[in-house]
């Protein structure tokens, strides 16, 4: 399977141009599968933008000294980056400097003019990755890749974009719990949004446990609606339990259409193919390997 | 602006300075710094702030508003380069941001007066132009230097090369385990789907069902490598060696840059406070060294804006102050108004700007203070309204100020009348004997005959309005502003005038039987 190209069309299926990959953890596979994706839609032709809500491509993590994948991006790439990230060698053509903030200088929209590896750190408000979301569309990008931290969800609901979970063997003790929280995960991005005909209680703000606790004491059958993902604080098993007993909606819906899995953490391994099977069958999307050049379905 | 060396943050809130700042905002970042910088004229200076007044009014008048509006634009869109040009004052290579900074200041420059521009700067501007990519990007293009062109050259020749040499390398390993491309760095193969691992590929890490593998690159390969490494050293030696040129370049024009920041930086305060000066159709106040205070249709500019906003009609008016005097009114007619009126036309005349009014004779105040209602927002703990009116008094009189405006209001209308009307007259004869300008509003009758200053009064009702039908807050205040006369008259220390206060409470619709009862007493007594 040629993954970039499955991941590239299940992503733009719906008529979306920009997809966000978001991460169980840290080290999940979020770069390798950014970077499958940017070199499908370069060999299609579509003009890429590319940035993300932390930092991306750095040889070696800066928290945990890990060795990290690194983006190699073509020419004709366009990024949204700190502007102290921008390599001086090859240079780039510098297309812009927004006010956007980041501890490593301003934003700086640039595109490549000579292949070469670059790191990725665009604004890191929900409200800033929309702006520059937006930017790289009015800079004719056609297809628009975000490195998506998962605490700024936020700016993926109600936008349209294809979203892309990323799951890996980093961070968890068994495959069993890197799958559940791949299930968590899924379930809480893919609330579905409510409906205007039935019976609904609109929740402003955050539902939290509190409330939800009570709802689900006081037999609450009307839909529980919420701005979006980001008001539902719990996740893990909590979440599934308030999912099996109460009807949870929202006003604005994230679009996830696939999953990929990172078999190799830094201190264990998973079996790949029953990695991806079980993740598959836990989010009911369908599971790419990026590494194994392999899919399984949900 | 710098307000804090003119008035306190009393002051400052009672006549809504950081309106005023924001309507004189410069656009660009380099105008808001000289902006910050600006202080008042000192007394002693009235010649200069009347120039400087002057010469905002003639830009207004010379230039078009579509003159300006381009300007100001060229200007919001100009990056400030202080950060490049200090940068390569200290002898560093400037980066691509920095160039293009660099790039969009002097297009900005040029749209705004292209003859501001120095001859060495044009230069620069030329050289920068050969990086121009699009109408608003930068690339450090070939154009630059034949051999920055020789070595992207040499580079794009050794990374072809790379790329054929791997690229073969990668489809005969993609051959050897079945698959259609080996698309990243890293890949996994199966134990179960290979007997043994074929050549060209190295073991990076082993798990019992499968091999983490990357490419093997053979002789040719790394040979190529090695070139094509080789050759993207070289590439940016060369890149770095134009940015040296270019920084160097700028670094030799230091002065003229300087000149042109400044000019800049100063235009576009001066435009800002040109566009404020024609929008508000301002005039150049005759500043004078003397005690004095006056004007002709003069107007409060925010509450101006904040009626205009609501649409209600906004009345100006005319003072003229050149010692202490009193005034008195009816209620909601005007009285702070026309104090915060002095307060602002003396605060504007202080920075040297146009006033809006039809003529202004002002004096060069170094101390503008306000007193009474707004003051008591201040935290005073647990001291009572009046208690914290006399703290304020105090640290107002012991200010060194040598010329200094008072503008009061209402003071001491918290204790009894004979006491507050005690305390105001010997207010009046201390500030008096301290040389300060002094306007007071108050209800309190005979402060003007007793402190012997002059009487001003605002005309007060033409006719008693007919309160609304309805409960409608905002129908009875226009009817009140429909008959309120706002105009400020010098008046016989005889009259003291009246409030008007019950039949205001009449038409702000106050209980009627409390209105009727207030109207009988006020007939008995």
């Amino acid at each position: 399977v040629k993954v970039g190209h499955a991941l590239l069309e299940l992503a733009r299926a719906g008529g979306a141009r920009s997809v966000f990959v978001v991460g169980t953890g840290k080290n999940v596979g979020k770069t390798v599968a950014m970077r499958s994706i940017a070199a499908a839609a370069s060999e299609r032709g579509l003009a890429v933008g590319m940035t993300s809500t932390g930092r991306d491509g750095e040889a070696v993590d800066v928290l945990d000294a890990v060795t990290k994948p690194r983006l190699l991006l073509r020419p004709g790439t366009v990024l949204a980056t700190a502007r102290n990230l921008l390599p001086m060698h090859p240079a780039s053509e510098i297309l812009d400097i927004t006010d956007w903030r980041t501890a490593a200088g301003v934003v700086t929209l640039a595109r490549v003019r000579r292949a070469g590896y670059y790191e990725l750190a665009g604004p890191s408000t929900a409200s800033g990755i929309r702006s520059c979301v937006k930017r790289l569309a009015a800079l004719h990008c056609e297809q628009i890749i975000v490195d998506g931290a998962l605490d700024r969800v936020a700016a993926l609901a109600g936008g349209g974009d294809a979203v892309i979970v990323s799951v890996g063997a980093t961070g968890y003790a068994t495959m069993e719990d890197a799958v559940n929280d791949a299930r968590s995960l899924c379930a809480r991005l893919r609330i579905p949004v409510y409906d205007e005909q039935r019976p609904l209680l609109r929740i402003q703000g955050a539902l939290t446990s509190t409330i939800a606790s009570q709802l689900a004491k006081d037999g609450e059958t009307r839909q529980i609606v919420v701005r979006d993902a980001t008001q539902i604080p719990a996740g893990g098993k909590a979440l599934l339990g308030l999912l099996e007993t109460l009807d949870l909606r929202c006003e604005r819906p994230i679009k996830v259409v696939a999953a990929t899995v990172a078999s190799i953490g830094g201190e264990r391994y998973f079996e790949p193919r029953s990695f991806a099977r079980e993740v598959a069958t836990a989010t009911g999307l369908p599971t790419f390997d990026v590494y194994a050049e392999a899919m399984a379905a949900a | 602006m710098n307000f804090a060396p003119l008035l306190d943050a009393v002051t400052a809130r009672a006549l809504q300075t950081s309106w005023l700042y924001a309507e004189l905002d410069p656009v660009s970042e380099f105008g808001r710094r000289a902006y910050s910088k600006i202080v008042p004229f000192r007394p002693g200076h009235e010649q200069a702030a009347r120039e400087y007044a002057h010469g905002i009014v003639e830009l207004s008048r010379r230039l078009a508003q579509d003159d300006i509006d381009r300007m100001r634009d060229a200007l919001r869109s100009s990056p400030d380069p202080v950060g490049a040009i200090s940068r390569a004052a200290m002898g560093e290579v400037l980066d691509d941001t920095q160039l293009l900074e660099v790039l969009r200041f002097l297009d900005g420059a040029r749209v705004v007066d292209a003859a501001l521009i120095p001859e060495n700067i044009r230069a620069l501007a030329s050289v920068l132009e050969r990086g121009r990519a699009g109408k608003f990007g930068f690339y450090l293009s070939d154009d630059f230097d034949d051999a920055l062109a020789a070595a992207r050259a040499d580079a794009d020749r050794a990374q072809a090369e790379y790329d054929s040499i791997r690229g073969r390398l990668a489809q005969r390993v993609a051959r050897a385990l079945g698959r259609d491309e080996i698309a990243d760095a890293e890949f996994i193969v199966m134990r179960d789907s290979v007997q043994t691992l074929p050549q060209g590929i190295r073991v990076v890490r082993e798990a019992p069902t499968y091999f983490l593998c990357e490419m093997e690159l053979d002789d040719a390969a790394l040979e190529a490598l090695r070139k094509r490494d080789e050759a993207a050293q070289a590439l940016g030696v060369a890149e770095q060696a134009v940015r040296r040129t270019i920084s160097e370049f700028v670094r030799g024009a230091l002065d003229d840059f300087d000149h042109l920041l400044q000019h800049l930086s100063d235009l576009d305060v001066r435009l800002a406070q040109a566009r404020f000066a024609r929008q508000y159709e301002c005039v150049v106040p005759d500043i004078v060294d003397a005690r004095c205070l006056s004007f002709s249709q003069g107007a409060f500019l925010p509450l101006k804006a904040e009626l205009e906003a609501q649409g209600s009609a906004y009345e100006r008016i005319s003072i003229e102050l050149n010692d202490a005097a009193v005034l008195t009114g009816p209620n909601m007619g005007g009285k702070t108004a026309a104090l915060h009126t002095c307060g602002f036309i003396a605060m504007l005349a202080a920075f040297g700007l146009p006033v809006p009014a039809k003529r202004a004779t002002c004096a060069l105040f170094d101390d503008i203070a306000w007193l009474g209602i707004g003051a008591q927002e201040e935290p005073g703990g647990l001291l009572s309204s009046f208690a914290r009116e006399v703290i304020r008094l105090k640290e107002l009189l012991a200010r060194p100020a040598c010329a200094m405006i008072v503008l009061v209001d209402e003071f001491a209308r918290t204790t009894t009348p004979q006491e507050a009307k005690a305390l105001l007259v010997a207010m009046v004869r201390g500030l008096r004997r301290r040389e300060r300008l002094v306007f007071i509003a108050t209800h309190l009758p005979g402060i003007a005959h007793d402190a012997k200053v002059r009487h001003f009064a605002v005309r007060g009702l033409r006719d008693v309005p007919k309160a609304p039908s309805s409960a409608d807050l905002s129908a009875a205040l226009a009817a009140l502003a429909d008959s309120m006369d706002y105009a400020v008259v010098e008046v016989g220390d005889e009259s003291d005038g009246q409030a008007d206060a019950l039949a205001l409470a009449h038409l702000l619709g106050l209980d009627e039987d409390i209105v009727v009862e207030a109207k009988e007493y006020l007939w008995n007594r």
